[in-house]
């Protein structure tokens, strides 16, 4: 173990928590301004690494919904639930519907995106790491 | 050692399973009682690739039904008996429920894909039974060819089906039987037939094709009896039956059906007397029955089609017996070598029996279908004019089938017991039952042919419509039993009695073994393991700059080649964009990083340097109007700065080697450069297409609810593609997790 800086542990959690606010706010806004769920989940993946590096891999592991590989097939399994939806009203799959207050299926196909990028992207990450720190 | 002194192993012995095929031959019997034959299905699949759920059955598949769940019922009583000590027998019983699945569905298809569908099924489920003793080398050599010959020829058969499909523009087989007469004259007709005929010449282990059905047999004995005598190497009879009333009367089916059909029934004999193991003897006994079998449909007159369900009725009543009886003796002695087996009779009576009465419908004696069925054989090709080397053949090869009828159930029953008395012992009822009833079935059928006639003209009726009424009782006058037994009696019991000197002299046919087919298939498989290694060397030397030379090289000679290709003139055309300044910034960012990169020794400023290339372009990005993806570039490229500056230091700082400055490679470079600078300049100038972007534009608000037309097209006008994209991400996840496990071992440098 490298000595660390106290500033750096100290601000690892509210940084995290800093980026994946912003990779929410990134995410829901996605559909009428700059963003989506590719983006937000690349900022959620940034403060996932952040807190890897700096606090360890497990520290980073508490903090996700899920585990990298199970969060990413929670990912995958959420964009074809929302394709679904439209598939039991008649409609082709992937057809988005709208509720009248805002909500939709194409919410909840950015969020499976969203998951998807986090939890891969990590998998890899946390792997990267691991060996650099087991590595002689 | 005998294998019986284990105690069992623990768990379920499976016999229940039995009842699977017999509910299902039940089934079939009771629905041949009660309805007409063809019975059809057709639930459309995939209508525009002409793929429908389509089920024909007629008499020839109800012949085979009846086969694959009658025999399959014994054996799996036989199996459960034969795997008692086996711990893994849940899985072999598992795919033998698929294999006989897969084997019903190709003799029911009537659409050409579903056929091919099942047929690949019974090659895959045979390469996991042939396979099953994984932890042999033998077995997993054998399986691997019995799926690599089976498979290539099924994809042969593949391209074969889709021809004949086009050709007579149906999908269904019956529908081609119909439109046979027609194509004739179909310059493709000969390819189609050739690619057709490969399928079923390889599952049927015809020649050249006929050594992978002896190497088969390291499979466990039940799965030998079952497919590798009873059913699956029939499908490719099955196939040649099922097309032969289409193209009965080409000269180029009948040539290429009896030139092959002959060449496998006498060469398989042949090969027969150089085996000692005697599970290997009834492999090259069941070859040469399947090259008769091929050599009989070839036959011309209606009488063959008869033959051949007749033979290959009597064929399935008594080769699995047989096979099940070399399992017994395996079992009870430890060995198929026929060198060490003698005598065996005083200890396993009941299996001598069983041996007995299948040796004799081999031989074609009285007293079994064998007899009934060689009869038929006799008067089918003294209808056809065949060539008289043929029919000389033909008493060579059941000649030769008497002697192997022989060696299996006399000569290892009768003379001096050579192993020690107490070694040897009659295995249990489970692995007795099954060859004496499959035998007495044969009896019965002999006896009181109205059991099995109607079935078997059936049969024969969808090979040869013009099929009259015929009894399929045998003659037993001496004079006729004479004439079809006599003279080929004679020489088989020759034959037997001159057996090992036989396959002391065929010894010098091993010198030529090297240039066999099987030899091929070895230098083949090889040949592939060489080019691979090659290819893997000079490609994946890993060496980066290497890799980089290639992709350039490749995509200036693409750059060329499409240069050449064309005649567009370069126009160099110069408006500034908007914003100027930003992309000035922006190229002097991705200028001063890659100059740094290539110059700068230190690890992790080579690694800031290559960052600030990522940042450059992000910028040009922004500026270029495209906020998605500057924002996507940025956030990419931190994250890999970050994760690799924190795992860099970990791999050592020492300052990176000064790879030697090659004129090559800076001609290559530059080279590259220029070229892909002029490509973009041509590139720019070309005219765009926007009638995309324009609707992109004018609908993403009022169809899709969203103003930012990107992730628009990314969530809703495109989400199939972003649904397949997410998934490649998170299985390729799910792929490298193992190669990082090894990353973190240290296994991988």
């Amino acid at each position: 173990m490298t000595p660390r800086s106290t500033l750096l542990m100290q601000s690892a959690r509210p940084l995290y928590w800093m980026l994946l606010a912003a990779a929410l706010w990134i995410l829901l806004r996605g559909h009428n301004e700059p963003g989506g769920g590719f983006i937000g989940g690349l900022l959620a993946v940034a403060g996932s690494s952040l807190l890897a590096i700096i606090l360890g891999i497990p520290a980073a592991l508490r903090l996700q919904p899920l585990a990298p590989l199970p969060l990413a097939m929670v990912g995958v399994g959420l964009a074809v639930l929302s394709g679904l939806a439209g598939a039991l009203h008649g409609l082709p799959f992937l057809t988005h519907l709208w509720t009248g207050i805002g909500l939709s299926t194409v919410m909840l196909f950015d969020l499976g995106v969203f998951f998807a990028v986090w939890g891969a992207l990590t998998g890899y990450v946390y792997a990267l790491v691991d060996a650099g720190e087991t590595a002689p | 050692m005998s294998h019986a002194n284990h105690s069992e192993a623990g768990g379920p012995t499976y016999l229940w399973l039995a009842a699977v095929p017999l509910s299902l031959f039940l089934l079939l019997v009771w629905g041949l009682s009660r309805h007409d034959l063809p019975w059809h299905v057709d639930t459309p699949w995939v209508p525009s690739l002409g793929l429908s759920l389509a089920f024909r059955i007629d008499g020839l598949g109800a012949l085979m039904l009846a086969l694959i769940t009658g025999i399959g019922t014994w054996v799996f009583v036989y199996a459960s008996g034969y795997l008692a000590h086996e711990p893994r027998r849940g899985q072999l019983f598992t795919v033998l429920i698929l294999f006989m699945l897969a084997m019903i569905g190709a003799v029911t298809a009537d659409n050409l894909l579903l056929l091919f569908l099942f047929w690949e099924l019974t090659s895959i489920t045979s390469f996991l039974l042939v396979g099953f003793n994984h932890e042999q080398a033998e077995a997993r050599a054998a399986s691997r060819q019995a799926l690599l010959v089976t498979m290539g020829g099924g994809l042969a058969m593949l391209g074969g089906l889709v021809l004949l499909g086009q050709m007579a523009g149906t999908w269904t087989l019956s529908g081609i039987v119909a439109a046979g007469p027609t194509l004739a004259n179909d310059p493709r007709l000969p390819y189609a037939l050739v690619l057709v005929l490969l399928g079923a010449f390889t599952k049927s282990a015809q020649f050249p094709f006929h050594f992978w059905l002896p190497n088969a047999m390291s499979a466990p004995t039940p799965v030998s009896a079952y497919l590798h005598s009873a059913t699956m190497v029939k499908l490719g009879i099955y196939l040649m039956a099922r097309l032969d009333p289409a193209f009965n009367d080409l000269l180029f089916w009948e040539v290429m059906l009896i030139g092959s059909g002959t060449v496998t029934a006498v060469w398989a004999a042949v090969l027969a007397l150089r085996e000692r193991d005697l599970k290997r003897i009834l492999a090259r006994s069941t070859v040469s029955a399947l090259g008769t079998m091929t050599l009989l449909i070839g036959l011309p007159s209606a009488g063959a089609g008869l033959a051949v369900v007749a033979f290959m009725f009597a064929h399935a009543l008594y080769k699995a017996p047989l096979f099940m009886v070399a399992g017994n003796i395996d079992h009870a002695t430890g060995t198929r070598n026929i060198g060490q087996l003698m005598g065996l009779r005083r200890a396993m009576p009941w299996t001598a029996a069983a041996a007995v009465l299948a040796g004799l419908s081999m031989a074609g004696l009285p007293l079994s279908f064998g007899f009934v069925a060689k009869d038929i054989i006799a008067v089918a090709k003294a209808e056809s004019e065949i060539f008289t080397l043929v029919s000389y053949a033909t008493v060579l090869v059941n000649a030769v089938a008497i002697a192997v009828a022989g060696v299996a159930a006399v000569r290892v029953f009768w003379g001096p017991l050579e192993l020690p008395r107490n070694q040897v012992h009659e295995v249990s009822w489970r692995m007795l039952l099954p060859p004496l009833a499959i035998v007495f079935l044969g009896m019965e059928f002999e006896f009181f042919p109205a059991l099995a006639d109607p079935l078997l003209l059936a049969a024969a009726r969808s090979i040869a419509p013009g099929l009259g009424e015929v009894s399929l009782s045998a003659a037993y006058d001496l004079e006729a039993l004479l004439s079809a037994t006599g003279i080929t009696a004679l020489i088989g019991l020759l034959f037997f009695l001159a057996w090992d000197r036989m396959h002391e002299a065929l010894h010098t046919l091993n010198r030529f073994d090297r240039y066999g087919p099987a030899a091929l298939y070895d230098r083949l498989l090889h040949g592939l393991a060489r080019i691979a290694a090659w290819h893997t060397r000079h490609l994946q030397h890993g060496r980066v700059s290497g890799y980089l030379q290639l992709t350039l090289a490749a995509l200036l000679s693409m750059g060329m080649f499409g240069w050449l290709h064309t005649n567009s003139r370069l126009e160099l055309t110069w408006d500034w964009p908007d914003h100027a300044w930003a992309w000035a910034v922006a190229c002097l960012l991705l200028v001063a990083g890659a100059a740094a990169a290539a110059t700068l020794r230190t690890r992790i400023a080579v690694l800031m340097a290559s960052g600030l290339v990522g940042y450059g372009s992000a910028v040009l990005f922004l500026f270029a109007g495209a906020p998605d993806l500057a924002l996507t570039q940025f956030a990419v490229e931190t994250v890999l700065v970050v994760v690799a500056a924190s795992v860099l230091p970990h791999y050592g700082t020492a300052p990176l080697q000064q790879e030697p400055l090659r004129a090559s490679s800076g001609v290559l470079a530059a080279a590259a450069g220029i070229g892909v600078f002029l490509l973009l300049v041509h590139l720019s100038n070309l005219p765009v297409n926007g009638e995309l972007a324009e609707w992109f534009g004018r609908t993403s608000l009022a169809e899709a609810r969203g103003r930012n037309v990107v992730n628009v097209i990314i969530v809703d006008f495109r989400a199939l593609d972003t649904l397949g994209e997410i998934a490649v991400v998170a299985f390729s996840l799910l792929a490298a997790l193992p190669l990082l496990a090894g990353l973190r071992k240290g296994r991988v440098p």
